[in-house]
């Protein structure tokens, strides 16, 4: 990537939480425009780094800059151009919609002459016009996930975050709100934090390994894909996975490893050619075969 | 810094108005207002009044006493408030004793008055059931009756003996000037209470408004507004202090409507108001250190009394010595000020630099801890360590 594009930059950040390191020397650039998504398992340091760019939480040491504004000399500049939405929506339930929309507008100091038509615009776009007058409180979690977008977004900002948008939702609004994120790439830069793989596989330009604290890999989708696994992933069940000699089938140079879940093999390989071969090793013993696709879960479960 | 706490201080004042919970404890307080102005009134009053309301509970029927007393002298006296009189002429009244009619018999001597006129001692005897109970009531007041028959007998008889002390014989009254101390300390204190009292009611919007921060979760969004943390609890505290100055606005016209004299009355307004920003201060270092309502409640009780405390005694100081010193409690300060009292400058400086100066102590904390994000969101050094690091030793 072009280093003079990129919008966020991290460098050598640390930060820990009495003795529990969360952050061990993270890395990372984001370009202007790009959609990355962070993955990793839970305490791998991903609302770590997220709240650390927002400014919530200062680090121990190292550099982030945000538009070339730095996290120690120019919060309210960086706090400015980023619009945040937490895993939880939490809002205050008082509120009314459109209130809720109108105070933080004024927070993030949106003119008073084109706060109401931003708050029109977003209630639109979410898909709430209708319930511009009702309380948080009466809001089901997937309506307040859209408040909270349209929250996030109510002073245009350059930078959105996103941690764990669909979490707990029900697949329709997951898909709504999937198909927001996707229409603000190139426009907006997207950090898109999930445990959802399909999400980051759709969404992301790039996705970002997170464990420890250390980015673990970074890339495409489909480079990580290929880059973990070979290109495919051969599912053989067997009666007896003991009596399987697994040095036979890492012998085959296409091969790239074997993972025993339960009774099932999972072989990645590069060469379709080898396949054949492979079952013939286990003879009897296999009673189920399956081929697929390798997807970020594998990448997923292989890094972390 | 931008004036983005207005924001949020226009916006926690319209909320907290808007609220039931702040409406239910503003009825409240209005209606303990009331308690306070009523049961004040009739304290001065039996105070004042020897007919006036007694705090001494009735006991009317609760023992009965026989007394043969042909002259009169001690059953007139004798509490019927406390002891069921039946005069008898004491033939029947050990039978009725001992038949549980009547809880005790008290026999005076027929010549009493003759014997006090010559001086001599009175012959009194008091008979009980030792297997009652209420004897040990009626022993009592058959003994305060003695105590005061006597008293009375002593000071007659020096009035008789120096007939110039007496200031009913030319049919004017004697009166004192000015008041008891027991009645300045209640009148100037009660006031002073009643008019500060309102400050320390609203602790629980200010948890409410901080710690619910925390405990909504809602803090971090807030936190990452482009605001500093100081400004967000500048702006909160300001909400709460433009809150108390309204209710202590209502305060004081109530009081004046209930015909307390308050001079001085904006000067006492705008002290009493003042003084509300280091105590809003105080109680946001405990609601932004506090990880919830219950922690931030225990600890906010206790504080107030410390600065009920600060704010009472050196009144009580002055009242009694009228010590430079003791200027340095508000509550002084608005005390003189309510009495119509000449105050020099400098005595009022003295409060108000010292409320300014921990206001801006207050505040600087209570900011330096909502700051951290430690504090905002764990694992929370103790009380001790942060200390320790406030004042620098620590790192």
């Amino acid at each position: 990537m072009n280093p003079d594009n990129a919008m966020i930059k991290i460098d050598s950040l640390n930060k820990s939480f009495g003795h529990i390191k969360a952050l061990d020397n993270l890395n990372l650039e984001i370009e202007k425009g790009e959609l990355l998504g962070i993955i990793g398992p839970n305490g791998a340091g991903k609302t770590t780094t997220i709240r650390i760019i927002c400014c919530i939480l200062q680090p121990n040491s190292g550099e982030v800059t945000v538009g070339g504004y730095s996290i120690h000399h120019d919060q309210i500049k960086i706090k400015s151009m980023i619009g945040y939405l937490p895993e939880e929506p939490n809002l205050y339930e008082r509120f009314k919609a459109r209130e809720l929309l109108r105070y933080f507008g004024e927070l993030y100091g949106v003119p008073k002459s084109q706060i109401n038509c931003r708050i029109d615009e977003l209630l639109e776009l979410v898909g709430m016009e209708n319930r511009a007058e009702d309380r948080i409180n009466t809001f089901s979690k997937g309506l307040r996930q859209r408040i909270g977008i349209a929250r996030a977004l109510i002073h245009d900002p350059d930078v959105i975050i996103f941690d764990e948008p669909t979490m707990g939702l029900d697949p329709a609004t997951s898909r709504t709100i999937r198909n927001f994120i996707k229409n603000l790439k190139g426009d907006k830069t997207v950090i898109l934090c999930t445990h959802y793989m399909d999400e980051a596989d759709l969404l992301c330009d790039r996705v970002a390994i997170l464990n420890q604290g250390k980015i673990r890999d970074i890339g495409t989708p489909k480079y990580l894909k290929e880059k973990i696994h070979g290109d495919i992933i051969l599912e053989i069940r067997a009666h007896e996975p003991e009596k399987i000699d697994t040095q036979r089938i890492t012998a085959f140079e296409s091969v790239k490893g074997v993972n025993l879940e339960g009774d099932q093999f999972l072989v990645s390989l590069h060469n379709r050619e080898d396949i054949s071969k492979i079952i013939d090793i286990f003879g009897n013993q296999a009673f189920s075969v399956n081929t697929k696709e390798p997807t970020l879960d594998d990448v997923f479960i292989q890094s972390v | 810094m931008n004036m983005n706490f207005f924001t949020i201080t226009r916006w926690e004042f319209k909320n907290t108005l808007k609220s039931k919970k702040f409406l239910l404890i503003f009825f409240m307080q209005l209606s303990v207002l009331f308690m306070l102005i009523i049961m004040f009134n009739s304290f001065e009053a039996s105070m004042q009044s020897e007919g006036a309301i007694s705090l001494t509970p009735s006991l009317t029927d609760f023992a009965t006493l026989d007394v043969d007393d042909e002259g009169g002298l001690f059953e007139k006296r004798i509490n019927p408030e406390i002891l069921k009189i039946y005069l008898t002429n004491g033939n029947q009244s050990l039978d009725r004793l001992k038949t549980g009619q009547t809880n005790g018999f008290y026999n005076v001597s027929s010549d009493s008055i003759t014997q006090i006129q010559k001086g001599e001692i009175v012959d009194t005897t008091l008979y009980l059931d030792y297997s009652d109970p209420k004897r040990s009531v009626i022993r009592d007041e058959i003994n305060t009756t003695t105590q005061t028959l006597s008293t009375a007998l002593t000071s007659s008889y020096l009035q008789s003996v120096n007939p110039q002390n007496n200031s009913n014989t030319s049919g004017v009254k004697e009166e004192k000037t000015g008041e008891s101390l027991p009645m300045q300390l209640i009148k100037k204190v009660m006031l002073s209470v009643l008019l500060f009292l309102p400050l320390f009611l609203f602790g629980n919007i200010i948890i409410d408004s901080v710690v619910g921060e925390k405990e909504r979760k809602t803090g971090e969004i807030l936190v990452a507004m482009p605001i500093s943390s100081g400004e967000i609890l500048l702006g909160k505290g300001l909400a709460v202090v433009a809150i108390s100055a309204l209710q202590v606005a209502m305060w004081i016209i109530v009081l004046i409507g209930a015909g307390f004299s308050i001079h001085n009355v904006i000067l006492v307004y705008l002290m009493v108001v003042f003084t509300a920003i280091p105590i809003v201060g105080l109680t946001s270092i405990i609601a932004a250190y506090a990880k919830n309502y219950k922690e931030a409640g225990i600890v906010i009780s206790f504080a107030y009394i410390i600065v009920v405390g600060f704010l009472i005694v050196p009144a009580l100081a002055y009242i009694s010595r009228e010590s430079y010193s003791a200027n340095i409690s508000p509550m002084t300060t608005v005390m003189r000020l309510f009495t119509g009292d000449t105050i020099s400058m400098p005595e009022i400086l003295l409060p108000v630099v010292f409320v300014l100066i921990m206001s801006v102590i207050t505040f600087w904390i209570a900011a330096y801890l909502f700051k951290r994000d430690d504090i905002l969101f764990g694992p929370r050094p103790g009380p001790v360590s942060l200390l320790l690091q406030l004042i620098g030793i620590k790192k």
